[in-house]
């Protein structure tokens, strides 16, 4: 054990003293050694521009795929499947979990009438809402009025109240959605099905499902024969508020919804995100969602891999689960929401030492398996944390440290104009960004003028700012607490919904 | 899932395809990118790479024709010449209507030459009067006035002569005037012969014998030594004057006989003098007698500064110090 802690603190420091190293070189370097920075800095945003063509590339096969599929009738092709590996159509149950802590109506109702839209039978949707007990008794009431309001709505809507301080716990939504699975389990074993007939869905207290969703998962589980070893990702975007949003919050989201639909294209990195969906057999079998990490939807994910011995895969469903856009009134508040959201995401680096040292008990795992996803963790989150820096801040640098020599070698004279030339090639991508996100954009609300569908467009000129300063920044915070043993309590990213007339907030979809 | 995996081996396909082109490209651009910004030329014929340097030629005015070594270039100023093999060039800038600058300029392998300060200039030049009729001499303020010294008058016009006014009907103007020189605040003109010192007030104080506050001229010191030059002490009451005998402080602005302190006496003859301003200190050059009747040139420097010129200033009101101080 103690050797368990050495090995976990020393996986916990390697990251944040990548970055450091990294960046602290650079910067140091551009006095002594300026030629050597500009040659890396050249070299890295060649490298930047190939990779994000790359990715944009990815991106547009992933939206063909979206394109295509989104408009199956899921349900239709569920219904045509033969019995397969015993598992008819009939059989299959989804229960929907909602770990909830203080949202209220304003953001439930949208999220359970959106379960109520969708077109799977309802007489075989279970909807569990479980609330915090530390959230206090309005909580607790508003899930009971919720739960008279649905409860006919579905076959079962089950609402469940996590205490606190339960022993091995600490205060993280993986927490309150284990003890509402456990209730799921409760019912599950009373009304005697089989574990393996339920997938079992866990979504933000924002999430708005598709009305194929259900479908779509359906039939994937179903002609999936690794079906218990697989987890079942959507394709997350952020359309409940977009239209109100402010624009800095709209840029980032959009990105993450990007990367999502990129990560589908690369299914040997591919590790659930948010909401997202699984077996209920798979849930049980491997202990349900770690109770004392953040990044609970990845971590499920890393579970699951290590007690399959590396048997475990995520596979992408090309429906859409939509969610709340982080944002404030006012832009300031909006940037601190969404650099505080930014960074509980990139505290998912807390999986690279959670799965080092998982991987060094574990002897079923091949090696090169575990080399592999284990520099992909490390390579995703050094890049997110350094990536922003080197192109924004430490480019400039060989020519402001770099002395007078510097500046009269031809390098020197060319570095801006180079660095500018692989600059304009990222446009590029950003054109390819413009055209997704207006076909990724949901109708019009009325309130909303329509001259605003010209900032849609016109908002990613801001992007390249945005970035600079929200691009790394969150991961080297993220990356620097966990260095440091500074450890991360979850915050809730709290979700508000639009009131008619007011702007900057979302309109009921 | 016989469609499914069928996909993803699409996806896998594609994604493959689309990841060994970005690679490929990645290290066919990254030695052709590097070389350019680094000075380096590929010589594709002989499959090797040679240093080269650049040329940046800026002129004022712009788009002037550059030649290199006798070679027109498509290029007008400013422009950036690459790839120029290093050596020596004789680099001409032309433009008509102007004198053409030219140069031998060393191009270093790897390294950027810059011909940036080049000014052209017309070779019409323009020239026009700007005043006329018997002027004597002129001064040049800061703030863009120039003050004639007319057999009519004192005179005042902006830069360009217009809007001429005439200050003073003063017209017993010296001949030989060695130097002129603005108070610090502007209002005063001290300028100075030989022989005498003189103070152009520009906006004197109102008094009871002048009400309107016209424009005074005052001659403060006539000294049968030389005088070599003339400063202004800071607050611009007081005017230090060196004669080839001494160094003196003279008080200015009392109506009826201005103080006079000698501050320094000179061994010989000075050499050059300078007046610190920022410090308020004289520097200038003497010699010191020595034990063996040797005569060396020494620099000195004269603090003028606070505590220097309170003894002055007592000795000149002749008051005791801790009363003069309090009067300042």
């Amino acid at each position: 054990m103690k050797k368990d802690r050495f090995y976990r603190r020393l996986f916990e420091i390697i990251p944040g003293l990548l970055t450091w190293t990294t960046l602290g070189g650079l910067f140091i370097l551009a006095f002594i050694k300026p030629l050597w920075v500009a040659i890396f800095v050249i070299t890295f945003d060649l490298y930047w521009v190939i990779r994000m063509t790359y990715l944009s590339i990815l991106l547009v096969f992933a939206y063909q795929r979206l394109s295509k599929e989104r408009t199956k009738d899921w349900l239709a092709l569920c219904r045509s499947l033969p019995k397969t590996d015993g598992l008819e159509f009939k059989d299959i149950y989804h229960a929907v979990l909602f770990p909830a802590y203080k949202e209220g109506a304003d953001v439930l109702v949208p999220s359970i009438e959106a379960l109520e839209n969708t077109n799977y039978p309802k007489d075989r949707m279970i909807v569990i809402l479980s609330v915090e007990e530390r959230a206090g008794d309005e909580a607790w009431k508003n899930a009971e009025r919720l739960k008279r309001q649905y409860e006919k709505s579905f076959w079962q809507f089950i609402i469940t109240r996590h205490p606190d301080g339960l022993p091995g716990e600490v205060k993280v939504k993986g927490a309150n959605a284990t003890w509402g699975a456990k209730a799921l389990k409760d019912f599950l074993d009373r009304s005697k099905i089989d574990y393996e007939h339920v997938i079992i869905s866990c979504f933000d207290a924002d999430t708005c499902a598709d009305k194929e969703y259900f479908g779509c998962l359906t039939y994937h589980y179903m002609t999936n024969h690794d079906r218990t070893r697989s987890s079942y990702q959507p394709i997350p975007v952020y359309n409940n508020n977009i239209w109100h949003a402010r624009t800095v919050g709209r840029i980032l989201e959009l990105g993450s919804s990007f990367m999502q639909m990129i990560e589908t294209m690369r299914q040997e990195k591919f590790v659930t995100f948010s909401s997202h969906s699984m077996s209920f057999k798979t849930l049980v079998e491997v202990g349900y969602w770690p109770v004392n990490m953040i990044s609970d939807d990845s971590a499920i994910y890393w579970k699951c891999f290590i007690h399959f011995n590396g048997h475990y895969s995520v596979i992408p469903i090309y429906v859409t689960v939509s969610m709340d856009v982080a944002t404030e009134k006012k832009i300031l508040p909006t940037i601190i929401k969404q650099y505080k959201q930014k960074r509980r995401w990139a505290w998912g680096v807390e999986n690279f030492p959670y799965v080092a040292v998982s991987f060094m008990h574990n002897k079923k795992i091949p090696l090169i398996t575990k080399i592999r996803r284990l520099l992909n963790i490390l390579e995703n989150h050094y890049t997110w944390a350094v990536w922003a820096v080197i192109i924004t801040f430490i480019a400039p640098l060989p020519l402001i440290f770099g002395g007078w020599i510097f500046r009269q070698t031809a390098i020197g004279y060319n570095l801006p104009s180079v660095s500018a030339a692989l600059f304009n090639m990222s446009f590029f991508t950003m054109f390819i960004c413009m055209f997704i996100s207006i076909k990724l954009l949901p109708a019009r609300p009325a309130d909303v003028k329509p001259q605003k569908r010209l900032v849609m467009y016109t908002q990613w000129l801001l992007a390249p700012i945005v970035v600079a300063f929200l691009g790394s920044t969150p991961a080297i915070d993220a990356q620097t607490r966990l260095m440091l043993g500074r450890y991360m309590h979850f915050h809730v990213t709290e979700k508000k919904r639009h009131k008619p007339g007011e702007k900057y907030l979302r309109s009921q979809p | 899932m016989a469609g499914g995996d069928e996909m993803r081996k699409i996806d896998r396909i594609m994604r493959a395809i689309a990841f060994y082109l970005c690679v490929a490209l990645f290290f066919i651009l990254l030695p052709i990118i590097l070389s350019y910004a680094l000075g380096y030329q590929i010589d594709y014929r002989n499959l090797r790479l040679y240093k080269t340097g650049i040329l940046y030629v800026e002129s004022v005015p712009a788009g002037a024709t550059i030649y290199l070594s006798g070679r027109r270039l498509p290029d007008v100023t400013p422009a950036q010449i690459e790839e120029l093999k290093p050596g020596i060039y004789k680099v001409e800038v032309r433009r008509d209507g102007f004198y053409p600058w030219e140069k031998e300029i060393v191009i270093r392998p790897n390294m950027v030459t810059r011909a940036d300060r080049i000014v052209l200039f017309p070779i019409k030049q323009e020239m026009r009067v700007i005043n006329e009729n018997g002027i004597s001499d002129f001064f040049v303020s800061d703030n863009g006035y120039i003050y004639y010294m007319k057999r009519s008058g004192l005179f005042r016009s902006n830069m360009d002569g217009t809007s001429l006014k005439r200050l003073s009907s003063y017209s017993n103007w010296p001949s030989g005037i060695i130097g002129r020189k603005f108070s610090s605040d502007g209002r005063r003109i001290l300028y100075y012969t030989s022989s005498t010192v003189c103070i152009i007030y520009l906006y004197p104080e109102k008094t009871f014998s002048r009400p309107e506050g016209k424009v005074k001229i005052e001659e403060v010191l006539t000294t049968s030594d030389p005088i070599i030059n003339a400063f202004w002490y800071p607050g611009s009451n007081y005017i230090i004057v060196i004669t080839e005998k001494e160094i003196e402080v003279v008080e200015i602005g009392t109506s009826v006989m201005n103080n006079k302190v000698t501050l320094y006496k000179f061994n010989s003859k000075p050499g050059n003098v300078y007046y610190d301003h920022s410090n308020n200190s004289l520097y200038f050059i003497d010699t010191k007698i020595g034990a063996d009747s040797s005569q060396p040139n020494y620099l000195y420097r004269l603090d003028l500064a606070q505590k220097t010129f309170d003894s002055i200033l007592q000795r000149l009101l002749k008051k005791e110090p801790d009363t003069a101080y309090e009067k300042r």
